[in-house]
């Protein structure tokens, strides 16, 4: 599939931009040419040879802080997608074969995280959990796992009722093999075009949070941080704002950009979900 | 057709909106209209709302017994005099005659003991710890006589706006209900009240000192955040409005007046002796050692402060020269005093705990950990109540000060003063000290010098470790005519918005 994806121009924009975020977040560190955290540069100082972004309010490189912040953005993307993919495709496949208590209990489950606001939501999790990353990303993940869910049991649904599954069935074949070698190549596009785009949510609650101060504990910086910092010296630095901002937009957009990429290289399934993603960001309801 | 009714409808509209906002903007009539940005008041009943920064907009409809100068001396207001008995432990307070409360009530000796005795004993008031000189108050028509429990010169400049904004007694009897919207006897009366929104007033004519008031109405308009506040005043939209430091720079670029009201500001480094580490005093000394407080007066305060290492800025009568940079910036001799102490560095980690986002605290951080001490900043909203409950072990507090030094004083040092996060702890020799500078009279020649030895004594106190002052920071349009420098306090008197 990686193949195919790169076969598409959106594709290959959405892999480069990727690959460079991941980059950073990998050498980001490294590649600061200061340590992000020691001021005594002069304050709020606009670009230069010493400092290619300037200094914030207390005298530190804005170049090695953005570095340096990559990391927490990437790795809070990641867990939100692997929490939600884990809460959501495992019950969804189940919810197919474990009979209507379970089907109707994860259903309800599914309907109540819907309804609620993920954001404030975690924002409630960290002030009752402790101000850590893990812990709202967790709750985050939980709360956009129902698209994983919908996602997954709409795709098992469409084969656990097909004639060949019920023929390998009568044949003899238990539940997990069909799971394994029917059902799982169904699901996985929709679920690749699921974890794009919700890698992409992941990026805007993890700069959301982090800009309200949530989840990080200062010094430590941040895309959303060194975005909150500098729309309080306006005056001093207009344009600094645009630079943690594009970062977290091109890389919002790449996200997008690699899902509809899978979609177009993974056939139906993937574009039925892409279809519903314009509706909201989880798909109307399949069962 | 259809596109010319569609287009006259718009411009119809355009017109009423217009209209709207003219309006609005303009606030009704010619008659002279002051807009003010601010926090709107969470309490306006004066015996909960405390001595904090919102007395300000509280002196809009509240008169207080006395007020000050612009030498921080007591001056008439609803007292026209007051005189103290020998001993200086009665005073008695002459009211001013004729006087009502915007609900009609009159403004008499029985309205300000109402005042005392239930600032003195409501369970919510805020002002209790201030008033323990005050044993009891008799109501003798127009006299105010109050006795002392010890003696105290100090007690003309305490009953001034922080703490003795006299409301309506009627009105008090419902204190919820004052709580919500004030009745007092000030400058101003209240006319509309939306909490969360705004709130309108006009002038009162039964004001003492009305013919001065030359303000028609004000409107006090929910602020909005700090870095919208210059294009607001810029725009017309507000004519007064508190100013953050880093904001300055464009007030001025905008050409709007920047006001640096004087004021008894002073922020701190709170520390609690009681918890470790800060039991062994050779830690506390370490902290001492390692702060540096031009960097506070750069960072946080844009250049507009001034560094302190005393309650108040240094050009207060109670500071005390002898006792200036007493602890001198010194990172080695921190680290030294630290490994005294038996701390190597990384050894000492604790928590900042502060009501928000403060630069202040990232430079606390960044200054302890020069010396090996690793702090977390944690930032709790609810933050007041472990605060003044003396449960944190670390903190950071800015004071607007107080009329009274002596009061400045016991606040920061006292064994129950609402800043000293280290209760019931006070440094030896402060009582003392302080009772001295108490029964000292004001207009002694020993009042200066008396004071500074209070200072003095309280300035051994291991519970804070004192930064920087800031200059009550204000943005105004020109319509506004300047304000009266009265130390940390807005008068109405002769303020003039054309």
């Amino acid at each position: 599939m990686f193949r195919r994806i790169l076969t598409l121009p959106t594709g290959r924009i959405a892999v480069g931009i990727i690959a460079f975020i991941a980059l950073l977040a990998v050498a980001g560190p490294f590649l600061a040419p200061y340590d992000p955290l020691e001021g005594g540069a002069e304050i709020l100082a606009g670009p230069s040879g010493a400092h290619w972004l300037g200094t914030d309010y207390l005298g530190r490189d804005v170049l090695s802080r953005l570095l340096d912040g990559s990391r927490v953005s990437v790795l809070g993307s990641i867990q939100v997608s692997l929490v939600a993919l884990v809460a959501g495709v495992i019950p969804g496949i189940l919810s197919v074969y474990l009979g209507s208590v379970f089907e109707w209990v994860t259903l309800r489950l599914a309907d109540t995280l819907i309804a609620l606001p993920f954001l404030v939501f975690a924002v409630a999790v960290t002030a009752l959990l402790g101000n850590g990353i893990p812990q709202a990303m967790f709750t985050v993940g939980i709360m956009i796992s129902p698209l994983f869910f919908r996602v997954s049991r709409a795709a098992t649904l469409s084969v656990a009722r097909s004639q060949y599954v019920e023929a390998a069935l009568i044949s003899g074949a238990s539940v997990g093999w069909v799971v394994r070698k029917h059902v799982w190549v169904k699901v996985l596009p929709p679920i690749a075009v699921a974890l794009a785009n919700t890698a992409g949510i992941g990026f805007v609650v993890v700069s959301s949070l982090t800009f309200l101060g949530i989840g990080v504990q200062p010094p430590a910086p941040t895309w959303g941080g060194v975005l909150a910092a500098d729309l309080g010296y306006l005056s001093f630095r207009p344009w600094a704002p645009l630079v943690p901002t594009f970062l977290i937009m091109a890389t919002v957009w790449a996200c997008n950009l690699l899902a509809d990429a899978i979609r177009d290289v993974s056939g139906e399934a993937g574009r039925a979900l892409l279809l519903n993603r314009g509706r909201g960001h989880v798909p109307a309801r399949t069962a | 057709m259809r596109r010319t009714k569609l287009a006259a409808a718009v411009s119809a509209l355009a017109l009423a909106l217009t209209g709207c906002a003219g309006g609005a903007a303009g606030g009704g009539k010619s008659e002279p209209t002051l807009r003010w940005a601010v926090t709107l008041p969470a309490h306006w009943d004066p015996v909960v709302s405390g001595s904090g920064a919102q007395f300000r907009i509280l002196s809009l409809a509240y008169a207080s017994l006395t007020e000050i100068n612009e030498k921080g001396e007591a001056v008439p207001s609803l007292a026209e005099s007051w005189d103290y008995n020998d001993k200086g432990d009665q005073v008695t307070f002459h009211l001013r005659k004729g006087l009502k409360f915007s609900d009609g009530e009159p403004v008499n000796a029985e309205a300000i003991k109402a005042y005392l005795e239930r600032a003195k004993t409501q369970k919510n008031s805020a002002l209790f710890g201030d008033l323990t000189s005050i044993k009891t108050v008799t109501a003798k028509d127009l006299d105010v006589v109050i006795d002392l429990t010890q003696t105290d010169f100090q007690i003309p400049l305490l009953l001034g706006e922080r703490v003795a904004q006299i409301p309506s007694p009627k009105a008090a009897q419902d204190p919820a209900a004052l709580d919500k919207s004030p009745v007092g006897a000030g400058p101003f009366v209240v006319t509309e009240n939306v909490p969360g929104s705004h709130v309108h007033l006009k002038k009162n004519p039964d004001y003492w000192d009305a013919a001065n008031i030359k303000i028609e109405k004000v409107e006090l308009l929910s602020a909005p955040d700090t870095a919208t506040i210059v294009s607001g005043v810029q725009t017309g939209v507000y004519d007064l409005a508190g100013l953050a430091p880093n904001q300055v720079k464009a007030a001025e670029a905008a050409k709007l007046d920047v006001v640096l009201q004087p004021g008894y500001n002073a922020s701190n480094i709170s520390i609690n002796i009681n918890k470790k580490p800060f039991d062994n005093p050779k830690v506390v000394d370490a902290v001492r050692h390692a702060i540096n407080r031009q960097e506070f007066v750069d960072k946080v305060t844009f250049g507009q402060g001034t560094p302190t290492d005393q309650p108040f800025p240094t050009t207060y009568l109670a500071y005390d020269q002898q006792s200036a940079n007493r602890w001198p910036y010194d990172v080695e001799k921190a680290k030294a005093l630290l490994a005294e102490a038996g701390h190597k560095p990384g050894d000492i980690k604790l928590d900042l705990v502060i009501p928000n986002q403060q630069t202040a605290a990232e430079i606390v951080q960044s200054q302890l950990a020069a010396i090996g001490i690793t702090v977390g900043i944690k930032v709790d909203p609810n933050w007041a109540t472990p605060f003044f409950a003396k449960d944190l072990t670390l903190s950071l507090y800015g004071t607007t000060g107080r009329e009274s030094p002596v009061q400045t004083l016991t606040a920061h040092f006292g064994p129950n003063g609402p800043l000293n996060l280290s209760t019931p702890y006070q440094p030896e020799g402060f009582e003392v000290a302080v009772k001295k500078a108490r029964e000292t009279p004001l207009g002694s020649p020993d009042y200066q010098a008396n004071l500074q030895a209070a200072t003095r004594a309280g300035l051994e106190s291991k519970a804070l470790v004192f930064t920087h002052s800031l200059p009550n920071l204000f943005v105004k349009s020109s319509k506004v005519s300047d304000f009266a420098p009265i130390p940390g306090q807005l008068h109405w008197t002769g303020l003039t918005v054309s």
